[in-house]
């Protein structure tokens, strides 16, 4: 199969996934007992107002009807509009996006260096110190909460030290041009130095707090599968040929053991997502998962549906981009 | 059935050979008796704790002492006591929360896997969506439309890990539905409840048990991850997670003990039940064994 058809059909594979996740949270969202419109105007309201308020949510239709209603909304990027601040939830998300992604960009690099390089030197020298430490490093934050390893860090760094702020991304007024919301990228791209460390300084917590916690699943698994690479005949012959160290673990070890990595890194960013909704509350980080938390606390149900399923497309997407350069690094998976 | 009997004996022989002889052995053992500890401080919780954990009993904000062990937290409330009562929240919604995964998922699972057809491919792409869908943002989900409660965040957890039950158990059904024996007890007249009860459900259970107490960790993360953001327990009943929401408040204060204690709690029950199933998964599955 050529790339370009490979890229094709997995697309159209996504399709019918996406129609079905919508099909979910749609019904999720209503079988489930509990009356959003009693929610939202409590439970002393006249019942005139609640039939209005009712009606103006289009929840009078019958089901079908407003199933088709909400697919055609989705499909023509109408999230609903929020009922606390009656913005389209869309224009919110798109506000708080860059936040969310900017933290998670970071935690992925850095949960990808620790597992990347602690996993290759661990194969490398298995049973030693080294390796017996990943081994204790990785169970150990795995069964670390998110939200606890953040507290502790910032008992650490921000209550005791006092080097880094507690939460928050920066102050409201950023001395440099806002263009992409990616506070690190806009800094960079206005020179503007000063700016940049502030803005790193809001950054490092949260994002060392959710890499690290994520690095434990990448280090074992880095770990486990050069381990069995490191036994085969390829690295034999690439030692008997007496090329160097780096060159026999990371050229070709590693490479060879990448495939099953990339495939476990590409689920992984689900779940990061889900430690950016803890690592955001407990920083007070003003991303998407703090926005959801925030709007379950109001009920605000539209804004609540609105970025859940953002958070599914984003998967959805982040899944068909993973596959791709998967097949990209490795012409096999094509077939 | 007598075939069938001798088999877990074995399996039994070889379990407690395996618990007391090798390495992973005693990693389960490690990992049972930290189970068991949590599930005494929550069965005798009120003969332990040395105070009523909802009570003001001290000062606000007092650390850690002879009197109050892990300190108080800002109303006065002795924390190790909160800490002991908090095993009971977090016990029964990680065990009623997969009990309901389990209840709901293996039936349709062993339905889908066997009749196969329309039913199992539906079934299947509604199972897959909520599989790739993150664990706790699912839950978050249901628990904000469910609002808060025992069993109601029971059931957004089980709400995640149904598909997982589903999934193996199928998947187990379909593999072993064309086997020789399946064949043999329906050319005996064998009713479709009957094959799927007594021949298929045995062979395919081993393989849940693994996923059972690997999900009890999860849960007990999950369980402690909605309580942290509010979604939890209605307070003033202890709870790890929403205590740490409470203890967060005073990081800048720099009351550590309000934050290290209810964490510590949680960290070490997770830790206990990932090493037990660790442990369970390689006596069940030893060709994990060679691979190390």
């Amino acid at each position: 199969m050529s790339l370009r058809s490979y890229i094709l059909t997995r697309i159209i594979l996504a399709l019918p996934m996406i129609f079905i996740l919508l099909v979910v949270i749609f019904f999720l969202l209503r079988i489930i007992p509990g009356d959003p419109v009693l929610a939202i105007l409590g439970g002393k309201a006249p019942l005139e107002v609640i039939e209005q308020k009712r009606h103006e949510m289009g929840l009078d239709k019958p089901i079908m009807v407003q199933f088709f209603d909400y697919l055609k909304d989705v499909f023509t990027g109408n999230l609903g509009t929020s009922t606390l601040t009656n913005r389209p939830v869309i224009e919110e998300l798109k506000d708080r996006f860059p936040a969310t992604l900017e933290l998670t960009i970071f935690a992925f690099i850095i949960a990808l260096l620790i597992g990347l390089f602690w996993g290759a030197e661990s194969a490398w020298r298995k049973d030693e110190p080294l390796d017996i430490g990943a081994r204790v490093y990785s169970v150990l934050l795995y069964s670390v909460p998110v939200f606890w390893f953040g507290l502790i860090l910032q008992l650490i760094f921000a209550s005791y030290l006092r080097w880094l702020p507690v939460g928050g991304r920066i102050p409201a007024v950023t001395s440099f041009e806002v263009r992409t919301g990616l506070y690190v990228l806009d800094a960079i791209m206005s020179g503007d130095w000063k700016g940049l460390l502030d803005v790193l300084r809001y950054l490092a917590l949260p994002s060392i707090t959710l890499g690290m916690v994520t690095s434990s699943i990448f280090l074992r698994m880095v770990r486990n599968n050069t381990v069995l690479i490191l036994s085969k005949d390829l690295v034999k012959a690439a030692r008997a040929r007496g090329l160097k160290k780096r060159v026999v673990l990371y050229g070709h070890a590693v490479k060879n053991a990448f495939v099953p990595i990339f495939t476990i890194i590409g689920m992984q960013f689900a779940s990061l997502l889900a430690g950016a909704i803890l690592t955001e509350t407990t920083f007070s980080w003003p991303g998407i998962g703090s926005y959801l938390v925030m709007k379950i606390r109001y009920r605000d149900f539209p804004a609540i549906q609105g970025t859940i399923i953002f958070f599914g497309l984003f998967i959805v997407v982040i899944s068909i981009i993973i596959d791709i350069v998967n097949a990209l690094v490795d012409p096999r998976v094509r077939y | 059935m007598a075939r069938d009997k001798k088999f877990v004996s074995e399996r039994i022989g070889d379990f407690a050979r395996d618990l007391f002889g090798s390495g992973t052995g005693r990693l389960t053992l490690i990992g049972s008796f930290i189970l068991i500890f949590y599930v005494i401080l929550a069965v005798f919780a009120p003969y332990i704790a040395p105070y009523d954990p909802i009570e003001r009993v001290g000062l606000s904000l007092e650390p850690p002492s002879k009197d109050f062990w892990f300190g108080t937290d800002n109303l006065g409330r002795d924390i190790l006591s909160r800490v002991i009562y908090g095993s009971r929240i977090a016990l029964s919604i990680s065990f009623l929360g997969v009990a309901v995964a389990f209840i709901i998922g293996v039936p349709l699972g062993l339905i889908s896997g066997y009749v196969g057809g329309w039913l199992d491919r539906v079934l299947t792409l509604i199972m897959d969506a909520m599989y790739v869908f993150p664990g706790l943002i699912l839950a978050i989900a249901v628990a904000a439309v469910l609002g808060p409660g025992i069993v109601n965040i029971s059931i957004s957890i089980a709400v995640v890990y149904t598909p997982t039950y589903f999934r193996v158990i199928r998947n187990q059904v379909a593999a072993v539905k064309d086997e020789m024996y399946v064949e043999a007890a329906r050319a005996l007249g064998a009713k479709r409840w009957e094959i799927i009860l007594k021949y298929i459900f045995p062979n395919v259970l081993p393989s849940v048990v693994v996923v059972l107490s690997m999900n009890l960790a999860d849960a007990l993360m999950t369980e402690a991850g909605l309580s942290f953001l509010g979604l939890g327990i209605a307070p003033p009943t202890p709870d790890w997670g929403f205590d740490l929401n409470s203890g967060q408040r005073f990081v800048l204060s720099r009351a550590w003990w309000g934050i290290v204690f209810p964490g510590l709690a949680i960290v070490f029950a997770a830790l206990g039940f990932s090493i037990f199933s660790e442990g369970i998964n390689e006596l069940l599955n030893p060709t994990i064994r060679e691979r190390r």
